[in-house]
Parts: C-alpha cells; sequence; structure tokens
C-alpha cells in the first residue's frame, strides 16, 4: 500500500503541494485526519468574481451589470450561513472586481475553454498531479489563471507560479501562461517565466509530501513531527484553531 | 591535507547501496542488504531508473577479491586523478534512482568493465544529445537488451555482454538522488563534499516567477487593418 492509499489521497495538486510548503500541519489535519477545512469569505469571493467573469467571457455582448449580479448570486449562496464578520467587506469588493477583470480579458474573445481539467504524471510518485485552469484561448495559443485581491502584486507570486507551470507542461509548451491579478482598482496581467524550474520545484514538493507520508500510518505521529504556526491564515478559522490546540497544544 | 585530498575513510555516510551489472552474464543486480547478509537480486529485465549523468564521475577504480573497492574519480569534466596503483582500471561510477517496480531507490553504479563501459558510454551519448532540448531534467533508461562482444587474446576466447540502455524519458531530479562528492573522489576533501553538495539541478538562484505585464494578443486582421 502506498503512503496516499493509506491516507486516502487519490492525487495532489498545486494548492495541497502550496499547503504542505507553507503550512505542513495544515495539510496534515486535511489530508491525514480528513479535518474540515471552512473555506473563508475571501476565497468565496475568488470564486464569485470568477463565475462573474467567466459569464461576461462567454457572453461578450452582457452588460457588466449582468456579470456582476452573477457574482453577488453565487457569493450570497456560498456565504449564505456564514456568520463571518469578513463577508461584508468581500462582498462590497466584488462589482469592481468583476468590472475590472472584464476590462482586462474581455479582449481576448471568448475562452475556448473554462476550468479545464489538467492531469500530469510525476515519474516516482504513486498518485497523479492534477490541478484545473480557469480560462484557455487554445486558437491564441494563451491560457489566464485569474486571482482575486485587495492588491495587486508587482509580480506572479511563487505558489501561483507553481500552479500555472503545471498548466503549461500539460496544455504545450507553446502556450503563453499567464496569472491575471485583479482588485477593485487595478488588474495586472502577467506572463509565467521559468515554467520548468516551478514545474520542478512542484514535482519536488509532491516527491517529498509522498517520502514525509511514508513514515508512518499514523496521523499523530506525522503530527508531532511539525508545529503550526497558529497566526498563520490556514488556522484562523475558530473551528480549525480548536483542533490545532487539541492535536498540537500550541 | 595542502594539496587538498583526503586519504581518510569518508565514514558510513559514504556507504551508498547498489545494483551491479555484470558483464559476464549480460545481468544487472540489485544488491540488498539482508539480515547482515548480501543478497542479490536480478532486476535485469525490469531495470529503469533515473542516471544521474550531471554527476557522473569517471577515473579509476581497483576491486580487490574480497576487499572494499577503492575509488580515484572526478566528476565529468573535472581534472581527472592520476592512477593509484597497478590494480586500478578505468572505470566509471553514477548513481541511479530506480523505478519503485525495481526497487524504488537510490544506487550506486560502478565498473571496470569494457563492455559495461561501452554500453554507459551510448547512454551518455544519448544524454547529451537530448539534454538541450529538456533543461534541468535528467534521462531515463530502460535496459533494453545486452549484446555479447567476444575477444581473443592469449589464444582465449572471451565473450562479455554490453548493456543496451533505451533512453525512454526525462523527468525533473529525484529528490532523493543528491549527489555528494565522495571523500575518496579526486581532490575532495569531507568538509568540501559537504559544501558542495547539490540536491537540484538548475542555476544557482531562486527562478524568477514573472514581472512582465502583457496584454491580449492583437488579431491578425486588426494588424493588417
Amino acid at each position: 500500500m502506498s503512503p496516499f492509499e493509506r491516507y486516502g489521497i487519490a492525487h495532489l495538486s498545486p494548492s495541497s503541494c502550496n499547503t504542505f510548503s507553507a503550512a505542513p500541519a495544515a495539510f496534515i489535519l486535511q489530508k491525514c485526519m480528513k479535518r474540515s477545512n471552512p473555506v473563508g469569505p475571501a476565497a468565496h469571493r475568488g470564486t464569485s468574481v470568477e463565475t462573474g467573469i467567466a459569464h461576461g467571457l462567454q457572453y461578450p455582448h452582457a452588460p457588466v451589470e449582468e456579470c456582476i449580479s452573477k457574482a453577488l448570486e453565487q457569493f450570497n449562496t456560498l456565504c449564505a450561513l456564514s456568520i463571518d464578520s469578513r463577508a461584508d467587506k468581500e462582498r462590497s469588493a466584488i462589482p469592481e472586481m468583476v468590472k475590472t477583470g472584464l476590462v482586462e480579458l474581455r479582449p481576448y474573445g471568448i475562452p475556448s475553454s473554462i476550468q479545464g481539467h489538467v492531469s500530469h504524471e510525476v515519474e516516482g510518485l504513486s498518485v497523479p498531479l492534477i490541478g484545473y485552469y480557469d480560462f484557455e484561448w487554445a486558437h491564441k495559443n494563451v491560457l489566464i489563471d485569474l486571482k482575486t485581491s485587495h492588491t495587486v502584486p508587482s509580480k506572479i507570486k511563487l505558489p501561483h507560479a507553481r500552479k500555472v507551470s503545471l498548466y503549461k507542461a500539460v496544455r504545450g509548451d507553446h502556450l503563453s501562461a499567464r496569472i491575471t491579478y485583479c482588485a477593485p482598482k487595478k488588474v495586472a496581467t502577467y506572463e509565467l517565466e521559468n515554467y520548468r524550474e516551478h514545474l520542478s520545484a512542484l514535482e519536488r514538493i509532491c516527491l517529498t509530501i509522498q517520502k514525509f507520508l511514508s513514515l508512518s500510518d499514523d496521523p499523530l505521529e506525522l503530527a508531532s513531527l511539525v508545529v503550526p504556526d497558529v497566526d498563520s491564515f490556514y488556522y484562523a478559522d475558530a473551528v480549525t484553531r480548536q483542533e490545532v490546540y487539541q492535536i498540537w497544544g500550541v | 591535507m595542502a594539496i587538498g585530498i583526503n586519504y581518510e575513510s569518508g565514514g558510513s555516510d559514504d556507504i551508498i547501496p547498489i545494483v551491479k551489472y555484470d558483464a559476464k552474464a549480460g545481468r544487472m543486480f540489485r544488491r540488498d542488504r539482508v539480515n547482515g547478509d548480501n543478497e542479490q537480486v536480478d532486476i535485469t529485465r525490469s531495470f529503469k531508473a533515473v542516471f544521474d549523468f550531471e554527476n557522473l564521475e569517471t577515473g579509476h577504480i581497483a576491486f580487490p577479491v574480497g576487499g572494499a573497492p577503492d575509488f580515484a574519480l572526478a566528476r565529468i569534466g573535472d581534472r581527472a586523478p592520476e592512477k593509484p596503483s597497478a590494480d586500478h582500471r578505468q572505470g566509471a561510477r553514477i548513481l541511479v534512482k530506480l523505478t519503485k517496480d525495481c526497487g524504488g531507490d537510490v544506487r550506486e553504479l560502478a565498473s571496470t568493465a569494457k563492455a559495461f563501459l561501452r554500453g554507459l558510454d551510448a547512454a551518455h551519448d544519448a544524454y547529451e544529445a537530448g539534454m538541450a532540448a529538456n533543461p534541468g531534467k535528467l534521462p531515463v533508461y530502460i535496459l533494453k537488451d545486452t549484446v555479447p562482444i567476444t575477444s581473443e587474446g592469449g589464444g582465449n576466447k572471451t565473450t562479455n555482454y554490453s548493456p543496451v540502455f533505451e533512453l525512454t524519458s526525462w523527468v525533473a531530479r529525484p529528490s532523493d538522488l543528491t549527489y555528494i562528492p565522495r571523500a575518496k573522489s579526486a581532490g575532495i576533501t569531507a568538509s568540501a563534499a559537504a559544501a558542495t553538495a547539490t540536491t537540484h539541478a538548475g542555476s544557482s538562484t531562486p527562478p524568477a516567477t514573472g514581472s512582465s505585464r502583457v496584454s491580449a494578443p492583437v488579431d491578425a486582421e486588426e494588424d493588417f487593418g
């Protein structure tokens, strides 16, 4: 039985690799102990803005207000039972994010695919590395992943570079792989550089996870090897914070 | 130590399990340590491995009967050491990462058999031919075949088998395939070995992610409009 089978992990993703890299305790909590990982309003905001922009790209003549409405509708559904005080702040940012995103991406035309699935075999890894890219314009050889935030970074963030390197590796070297950072007042699209190196880093993280999981079939044993940084946003949710305290005592 | 050569033993950290190519039989074996004894497992048919050709070592090796082998090697591209004794023969050593079907771990493969070196040389040629198109990656080979090579000398006819390694793919360097220059390699002291240990291929600085802003491509017809 492989280390992944032991923990019921059918695949790895850039997201799980980035979690392992940034917060190994959160990875153990989610993947080995199968504890819930409540998604906060910021993540729901990202999903909702993406829905609004995807609608605007698929229907180029759809009014921007209609796209914003689609986004808000999804956000309200996702946060219907949320008591998180940050939901209002995230909701208020959605209209402007959809607007700036459409200004940036509508010039690309109608995407040939949205939310495309990719799967990549890593030599020596017993599970596939999978992911979902946001938009591809195959006829223009462009693939874009959308990120929403309240500020636009001056360059591609490393976890995002690894993620998009996977898409490029699977969809083809010829593609221009890009990331669009969408904020209420600003938007920027950056082209990924050094994708082979970032893919290589992602593969190394995968193999490290495999090696780490192989150390023990007892999740508490694995937990004893790391210490969570409880100030990290990975543990910001109250339930998660409590579980961390019960398991690690910190 | 003025000339930077450590004559001391490299210690137990130097011990890496091996795979052995038997040129007389044309078979590849994995040597495992089981309850204190060596056990040979024939992996000729299942052999598939990542070859660390970036850190191939060449030079001279002695395999004394009943004793530990003695290596006087330099990483490829570095100056080769002098032949230490008449017992040392020209040879090569390389680290390979076996696929899980034939072991799954990192092994050392070393030999002075000309038939083996001939096959390794051909595999290295294939590596060099493909490395530009596969930057930062290492080649994966299978042992496709073994071919007999007959030589005559002193009235005797000897047949050895040369391995035919087929390059089947390129992969990122496995995280556990780490080259650490051994103390017995030429010009390497233990401290230098530790200092120059490399854990992955690529440049010495972290790669940039990308900060060039781009806009939507212009349609061809607009170009001429």
